[in-house]
């Protein structure tokens, strides 16, 4: 006989040794709340998407933004925000759409599936909005070299004084720098999610399709 | 959701609750995560017993929703504390017919089952259950072939736990 077998044949006789829950006891349990990994993902993502729009939110309303409004500029402004919020709308559409897919009466390959997927959804969004965020600083820099007449005497007064290689550089170099930091903050995030909530959903699903191979 | 449904969700949960039992079993090492495994796979039950529509039996279904939890949607709480050997303490079923070899076989082999992946604990589990590969295939999402070569993967790898 081999081991699985005597196993087997051990773990068939234990059905008397469970404890015995009574009907009230179930009665109570399913009267509580789950703690399961879809009720994370659903609050974390949903996190995710109020943060994004916040941050448009809040930039609107800072004093360079009024600001931006005296120039020229909404001819790339207004479909730069147009964009912006129909993606958000495609993708929160895809994320519920996603969601609702979820069934923890599917099989475990499918049911691991559509939560990874229902990730990707928001994780695309994220992404998306990183490239919004470098697209929308470069645009932002046109403009303001273009149009605002404080940087515009600035960069004369650099040319003036032979240095505006060096004024571009600074510039530059600080608005990376920042986008870096953003960037950084994100991923530490995503770190942080994934490793917390998906690194095990992760492993046995690489696990399954190790067995498709 | 209506009385009658409760009443009828936690009648059959009553008395196939051992089901939920042998997963937790399996899947946790400590009377607390036992507790917290149950209670939430409990949760997810009545949480689909809706769509529960009886194609297939209340026990099969719980086999599914069991598994699943344990796998996929369980959060361990960080308090969970290995402990060894808790499975063939906590459960051994005290009987004439067994001689200290054979119990220190069983204890050996529960303690090797505690150490594969979440996957090939759910291989086991099933075949443990007595489900054939068809239905080992259904519940995992793989094909039976796969589930067939897996599940002797496992039974060579507990081999070489307990015969380092």
């Amino acid at each position: 006989m081999d081991e699985l077998d005597l196993l087997k044949k051990d773990w068939q006789k234990s059905d008397n040794s469970y404890p015995k829950l009574s009907y009230n006891d179930l009665y109570k349990m399913i009267l509580k709340k789950s703690s399961s990994i879809v009720k994370w993902i659903f609050i974390i993502s949903i996190i995710e998407f109020v943060f994004w729009l916040m941050i448009s939110f809040a930039l609107k309303d800072t004093k360079s933004m009024e600001r931006f409004k005296e120039f020229n500029a909404d001819a790339v402004l207004i479909p730069l925000a147009a964009v912006g919020y129909i993606i958000l709308a495609y993708f929160f559409y895809i994320f519920f759409r996603n969601y609702r897919n979820i069934s923890v009466t599917d099989n475990a390959k499918v049911l691991m599936e559509n939560i990874l997927k229902t990730r990707r959804a928001v994780r695309h969004y994220v992404g998306f909005n990183l490239g919004y965020l470098i697209v929308s600083v470069i645009v932002v820099l046109f403009i303001e070299f273009d149009q605002d007449p404080q940087i515009i005497a600035q960069v004369q007064k650099a040319a003036a004084d032979g240095e505006v290689l060096k004024f571009y550089a600074i510039f530059i170099l600080t608005t990376m720098l920042f986008l870096a930091i953003a960037i950084g903050i994100l991923l530490l995030f995503y770190w942080l999610v994934y490793g917390i909530l998906l690194g095990r959903l992760n492993k046995n699903y690489k696990e399954l399709q190790k067995m498709e191979v | 959701m209506s009385e009658e449904l409760e009443h009828s969700f936690i009648e059959q949960l009553e008395k196939h609750q051992n089901i939920v039992h042998k997963v937790c079993r399996l899947y946790t090492n400590n009377q607390d995560a036992h507790n917290d495994l149950f209670q939430e796979i409990t949760i997810q039950l009545w949480k689909a017993f809706p769509k529960f529509r009886g194609e297939a039996k209340f026990s099969t279904w719980m086999y599914r929703v069991g598994l699943n939890t344990a796998i996929t949607l369980y959060r361990k709480k960080k308090r969970t504390i290995r402990t060894e050997a808790f499975d063939a303490f906590e459960f051994k079923i005290k009987s004439e017919e067994y001689d200290d070899t054979e119990e220190q076989q069983l204890k050996l082999l529960y303690q090797a089952v505690h150490q594969l992946n979440d996957i090939e604990k759910a291989l086991v589990f099933l075949y443990l259950e007595d489900k054939n590969y068809k239905e080992i295939s259904e519940t995992m999402g793989i094909s039976e072939v796969n589930a067939r070569v897996k599940m002797n993967r496992v039974k060579t790898k507990l081999r070489t736990i307990l015969n380092p």
